[in-house]
């Protein structure tokens, strides 16, 4: 796959090139990107002067970067105590077999990857399923296919 | 100079140093696995725990990380308190659990009692107990080739990109040091292989035994200053020619006084 270097220059240029800018400039790019291209790492590695390793490490330690593509939407679905309880287990099987894909998975057309994570924070609202950016409290399964719609 | 008790015997030692190197200048058996005078301690495998105290605590006792631990004057510590004994059999009994093929774990445990563990053996565990020995001194070989890779259940020792790692040079300071032997490596046919990248060895002109990695001979010579062509003999041979020499000085000496 083929990326915009550009982009990538002015991320960047954004920070100064030391190895504290690290993780924002992972962050910029997963952001950019929705995931961490091998070239970006080389790059940054080499721009940031910190060895390949260390940024491997750092970018397979935090679950917000990806190395592989995702998905328009990435779905995450929280299987956390209190969203397991509520039903989690239902929302993920009805998200599954809708897009015939596994969590840790991405479609075909790239539009839609499923994840699950351990608790996001909003137990209150469980179960809890958040779309890209979007938090959604109390999701029934009969709403799962409009999610995926909308 | 302070000084603090260990199992009884009062000894001097500075302040700040880490206990656990005072335990090992007094010669007393404390187990670890993730400590290697040449890196910072990390404080990963437990097994140097100790417990600590000082009279003004009342009775209150602290189990500590002894390579993790300064020293501070009139501290009290006990290598060997049962309840030691028993954190670091609980310890080995996770140890024995995980890594069930490991020679070096499964004698560990033998030696503080611990013969099977009682927990459930984890039937394709490796040997790596993830004591990040390989990667501190691959930092601190200057390479930074290995790493850490992900976290929690999946953490594994590995190269970035789980490519052949770039910036390795076969020094084999990983897999010497590794505690339970989990680094492989191959050599033969005058090449090394290990991180999945091979190389080609330098021999030794004299009897072509090899020596050491190519790029790692030329690592040394640009950045310690050490002639490649050192590299070109081997230890074998660095020592006959260094007695030969020996021989031809007494041989010198022993002219010059007749
Ligand atoms: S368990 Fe789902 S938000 Fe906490
Ligand atoms: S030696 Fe491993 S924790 Fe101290």
């Amino acid at each position: 796959m083929k990326h915009d270097m550009t982009k990538l220059d002015s991320i960047f240029d954004k920070y100064p090139k030391s190895q504290e800018s690290l993780i924002a400039v992972l962050q910029d790019i997963q952001k950019e990107f929705q995931y961490l291209p091998c070239e970006a790492l080389e790059k940054a590695s080499e721009i940031l002067d910190v060895p390949l390793s260390k940024v491997f490490s750092v970018s397979t330690f935090y679950n917000a970067f990806s190395l592989t593509p995702k998905g328009d939407k990435v779905i995450r679905i929280c299987v956390g105590t209190a969203c397991h309880i509520r039903g989690a287990k239902l929302l993920q099987d009805q998200f599954e077999s809708l897009l015939k894909i596994k969590a840790g998975e991405t479609t075909k057309d790239m539009k839609f990857t499923i994840e699950v994570v351990s608790c996001v924070g909003a137990c209150a609202m469980a179960p809890v399923v958040a779309v890209n950016d979007k938090y959604h409290g109390s999701v029934k399964v009969s709403k799962v296919k409009k999610m995926i719609k909308a | 100079m302070i000084h603090i008790t260990i199992n009884g015997k009062v000894v001097e030692c500075k302040d700040g140093e880490m206990l656990l190197s005072v335990i090992r200048r007094e010669r007393i058996d404390v187990p670890t696995l993730c400590h290697h005078e040449a890196v910072e301690p990390s404080g990963a495998c437990r097994l140097c725990t100790v417990e600590v105290t000082k009279p003004e605590w009342d009775g209150w006792c602290d189990y500590v990380t002894s390579c993790l631990y300064p020293a501070k004057d009139g501290l009290i510590v006990n290598t060997h308190a049962p309840k030691v004994n028993e954190l670091r059999k609980s310890i080995l009994d996770m140890y024995l659990a995980r890594h069930p093929k490991s020679l070096k774990i499964k004698q560990l445990a033998a030696d503080y009692g611990v013969l099977a563990t009682s927990l459930e053996t984890v039937v394709d565990g490796n040997n790596c107990i993830l004591c990040t020995i390989c990667t501190r001194i691959c930092d601190h070989m200057g390479f930074s080739a290995i790493s850490t890779v992900g976290r929690g259940h999946g953490k594994e020792v590995a190269p970035p990109l789980d490519m052949a790692p770039a910036d390795c040079v076969g020094c084999l300071a990983c897999a010497k040091n590794c505690p339970t032997d989990y680094i492989e490596y191959e050599t033969g046919n005058g090449r090394l292989k290990i991180w999945n990248k091979e190389f080609e060895m330098v021999a030794c002109t004299v009897c072509g035994k090899t020596t050491v990695t190519k790029e790692f001979a030329e690592h040394l010579s640009q950045q310690r200053d050490i002639p490649f062509e050192y590299f070109e003999k081997c230890d074998e041979c660095h020592r006959k020619e260094l007695s030969a020499t020996m021989g031809k000085i007494a041989n010198w000496e022993r002219e010059v006084r007749s």
